[in-house]
């Protein structure tokens, strides 16, 4: 039984690095959005999903990781060099915002994110050295798509394994303990500060790994493609709609949501309504399937496999 | 006063704004000792606790625990050094097993095990604690009777040199008060130092070496439980607070 | 460089008017434990709702608020009664399904307003607009101090319901003792469905406001949603002159910041997101909180 999803999960990771071989270069661009949504919605789902501390302030680190490559390649860095200094800059930055940040709690801290990603938007499109609102241009140069597609397709395999590794390390029940009852975990022992610091830092730099590629990728940054609101707000709705705290549950939200921004683009009707999509779902998921796609699909199959449900008596006595 | 103490309290304050939960309390506990702390309703036990393992900071006065003082030290801290509790009101992580709810504490309490070991200690706490048959249950469906031996369990999966047990017997049958009777001998029996706040007046005579009583705040008995228990102080804190408590 | 006259007349003025977008959270907050995150949609709309009536009946944009008001608070309780109650009850402390379905809210707001109005930048110009009057020698334009004059109407008219009626007493009641409150039997459905009504009025008036005041488009409203925030966190969540006071504290920085600092106006906004983070972290319990604590260090 769960040797299937592994096995099942190897097979995708090879078919999408291969995918070079046999898919002409437009399928090749949505399999690389997918791998990008796949990413963010991942490394988002490691704080936000396991230790349960939603941010909405994640677009500050995939900007970081996109600035941070962009200006280092600027300076005459090769692009692909640039990406590990993205990433520690990115996990040194959610570690400052993290220290005074994890001191609140739940929905309190939610609101201090969206302060933090607003603040890092606002200041990225006014200060001069990120090139304001009209954004910088990589350094002309060859450009290898083949190079960034497999490295986006190792990244999303990376950050799927390492959050699957993560749920079965004492690291990962730390974070589950958080999750549940913050207070009993640190009655037991777990210093709960240390592991939201650990697993902010984690994902922060896996997205802002994401970001760097995507620098790399489109030659061009700006506030209003870095920081676009459709792009921020997948990187928190994916995983949700998906099902938090699971690892597949933000892969699958990565499809449906790829899949959707992809219907989005190419059919005009649907191109402006995409905030009404959004915004239904998340309140369908709110109000009927917290647990989101995967809770779903666990409901329907635990009432395939045993038609009548046992009352809460007879569950405990069995 | 006990020759060497595991656990010295010195002049513990507590104030809420204007309320003063702990007064000025100071007493110490032996090493090996079954340590009982009871008091009427308000009367700041779980305050003091609370203050114990820093979960909350106290006012004034200092915590020691093994010589080493407690005081400005997170929770996470304090059980790391050994000192560890359990909550009054349960907290399981009810979307856990039984199994992994205890080993959050095997792996991140004062023994830090990993692997292999921190299985033992997870089967070994489950056979003592009596849940081994629940333990791929998940918490949320436990019986109220289990999910008081899954606080326990949980905490002594810690590997603590001291449990606060905070009131473990409250909402038992009286069955279940005597094997959480011998739950708590046998506890101290493999060499952890066990304080207990309790209601069951009568279940903590019968298990405790000596007793602190609390009222309002402040210290107004200390001993062994015979001669505290007949103190005229003690009678009138329990029979003016409440008569149903000193009846049972 | 500005006088200390002109720093304190503009921030009574915009204090005003941020304790009116504030209160609206915190009505809310107080009765039901959840962060309305769709208030910054509701002021939005409200903005466009006082702009729709302008341009289709020439409605003064501060006479529209007498329409707005109800017709939002109409709005809030049709919103509880379709979409919030149907989340499961709340306890004491918010839960983070309720800050998700009104994002969710929110999102669908916004998407209103672009089919409706379309993603152009509007603005409302009255003949009033550009004109401006002396207050204690200090130019203030006369929309602002409409502003001032509505935001105050609007804040006396909270306070008599607060007081005088008996829903707006079993809404301090809940606020201040809630598991007292409704042990005592009063109906939490009602009140909080009066709660979100108030709460969305309010949202409304104070997008009302703002219209007259600034240039929006169906994004508009986030920033101003951090401030209303920042308010009711300094103001310690729910008490009612605790609320003033932030407003206070957060229009006196922003007005001496825009004032005696070269901060570029782009950056103000960042600063008091700063802020935000800062009473956040620092002052848990808001200014009352800091104002106990002082006290106890001082006895």
């Amino acid at each position: 039984m769960k040797r299937l999803p592994l096995a099942a999960a190897a097979v995708l990771a090879a078919f999408t690095l291969a995918a070079p071989l046999f898919l002409e270069r437009g399928t090749l661009n949505d399999v690389w959005s997918l791998a990008f949504a796949v990413i963010l919605a991942s490394a988002w789902n490691i704080l936000g999903g396991f230790a349960g501390q939603v941010s909405l302030g994640y677009s500050a680190f995939l900007g970081i990781g996109a600035y941070t490559t962009v200006l280092l390649s600027l300076a005459g860095v090769n692009p692909f060099w640039t990406l590990a200094p993205g990433a520690v800059v990115a996990a040194l930055f959610s570690v400052l915002i993290g220290l005074p940040a994890f001191r609140l709690r739940g929905p309190y801290f939610t609101i201090a994110t969206i302060g933090v990603g607003e603040a890092v938007r606002v200041v990225a499109s006014s200060v001069s050295f990120t090139g304001g609102s009209s954004g910088l241009r990589m350094p002309a140069g060859s450009f290898d798509f083949t190079l960034n597609y497999e490295a986006m397709a190792a990244l999303a395999v990376a950050t799927v394994a390492i959050s699957a590794a993560v749920t079965r390390s004492a690291f990962g029940h730390a974070l589950a303990a958080i999750k549940q009852d913050i207070d009993a975990a640190e009655a037991l022992g777990v210093g709960s500060t240390r592991f939201k610091l650990g697993a902010h830092a984690l994902s922060a730099a896996l997205v802002a790994l994401a970001g760097s590629l995507y620098a790399i990728n489109f030659q061009y940054i700006a506030p209003s493609s870095v920081f676009d609101f459709r792009l921020s707000l997948a990187i928190v709705l994916a995983p949700i709609v998906g099902g938090v705290g699971t690892v597949a549950g933000p892969v699958l939200g990565a499809v449906v949501f790829s899949t959707l921004q992809i219907k989005l683009l190419s059919v005009p009707a649907l191109r402006d309504s995409y905030l009404f999509i959004y915004g239904g779902l998340l309140i369908l998921v709110m109000l009927y399937e917290p647990k989101g796609l995967v809770g779903l699909a666990r409901r329907l199959l635990a009432r395939v496999r045993r038609p009548p449900v046992l009352p809460p008596e007879a569950a405990r006595a069995a | 006063m006990p020759p060497d103490p595991i656990l010295s309290v010195r002049g513990l304050t507590k104030r809420f704004g204007g309320l003063t939960a702990l007064h000025d309390l100071s007493f110490e506990v032996a090493a090996g000792e079954i340590f009982g702390v009871i008091g009427p309703n308000g009367a700041g036990k779980t305050t003091l606790f609370s203050c114990l393992v820093g979960a909350q900071a106290p006012t004034a006065g200092e915590v020691r625990f093994r010589g080493e003082r407690m005081n400005g030290l997170s929770t996470n801290a304090v059980v790391r050094r050994g000192l560890a509790r359990t909550h009054q009101i349960v907290r399981p992580f009810r979307e856990m097993t039984v199994e992994e709810n205890v080993s959050i504490g095997a792996h991140f309490g004062a023994g830090r095990r990993r692997g292999a070991e921190a299985r033992r200690r997870v089967a070994d706490v489950l056979e003592r604690t009596g849940l081994a048959r629940r333990a791929r249950s998940l918490a949320g469906t436990l019986s109220i009777g289990d999910l008081k031996r899954l606080e326990i369990a949980r905490a002594l999966a810690a590997e603590p040199a001291c449990l606060c047990l905070d009131e473990v017997m409250g909402g038992l049958n009286p069955s279940e008060i005597v094997s959480a009777m011998s739950l708590v001998r046998n506890i101290r029996d493999g060499g952890v130092t066990v304080l207990m706040i309790e209601h069951h007046v009568h279940a903590v005579a019968g298990v405790t070496d000596r007793i602190l009583v609390l009222n309002f705040g402040e210290k107004i008995a200390e001993g062994p439980p015979r001669g505290v228990l007949s103190d005229p102080a003690v009678v009138t804190a329990y029979v003016g607070a409440d008569d149903e408590e000193a009846a049972s | 460089m500005q006088d200390i006259a002109g720093v304190l007349v503009n921030t009574v003025i915009s204090a005003a008017l941020y304790a009116t977008m504030a209160y609206g959270l915190a009505v809310i907050y107080g009765v039901m434990r959840i962060i309305n995150l769709a208030h910054a949609g509701l002021m939005m709309l409200g903005a466009y709702a006082t702009f729709a009536l302008f341009t289709r009946f020439a409605l003064d944009p501060f006479l529209s608020l007498l329409v707005v008001g109800p017709l939002f608070y109409l709005f809030g309780v049709v919103l509880y009664r379709l979409v919030v109650r149907r989340l499961p009850r709340s306890g004491a402390t918010p839960s983070m399904e309720s800050l998700l379905l009104l994002f969710g809210v929110w999102l669908v707001l916004q998407n209103f307003a672009y089919a409706v109005w379309g993603g152009d930048t509007q603005s409302i110009l009255t003949a009033y607009t550009m004109k401006s009057v002396a207050v204690f020698g200090v130019r203030v334009g006369v929309p602002s101090l409409f502003v001032f004059l509505g935001s105050i109407v609007s804040l006396v008219f909270l306070n008599v319901v607060l007081k005088a009626t008996f829903l707006g007493r079993a809404i301090r009641a809940v606020t201040q003792n809630r598991d007292a409150a409704l042990l005592a039997g009063v109906d939490a459905d009602r009140i909080s469905a009066t709660a979100f009504g108030l709460g969305t009025a309010f949202a409304g008036v104070a997008g009302g406001m703002l219209s007259s005041l600034y240039a929006f488009t169906p994004d508009f409203g986030r920033s101003f949603l951090l401030k209303a925030f920042c308010i009711i966190v300094l103001g310690g969540m729910e008490s009612v002159t605790g609320v003033a006071a932030g407003a206070f504290v957060l229009a006196f920085l922003e007005n001496a910041l825009g004032a005696w600092t070269t901060l570029p106006t782009s950056l103000e906004d960042a600063a008091s997101f700063t802020l935000l983070f800062v009473a956040l972290v620092v002052f848990p319990q808001g200014l009352p909180g800091l104002a106990a604590r002082l006290r106890t260090a001082l006895r």
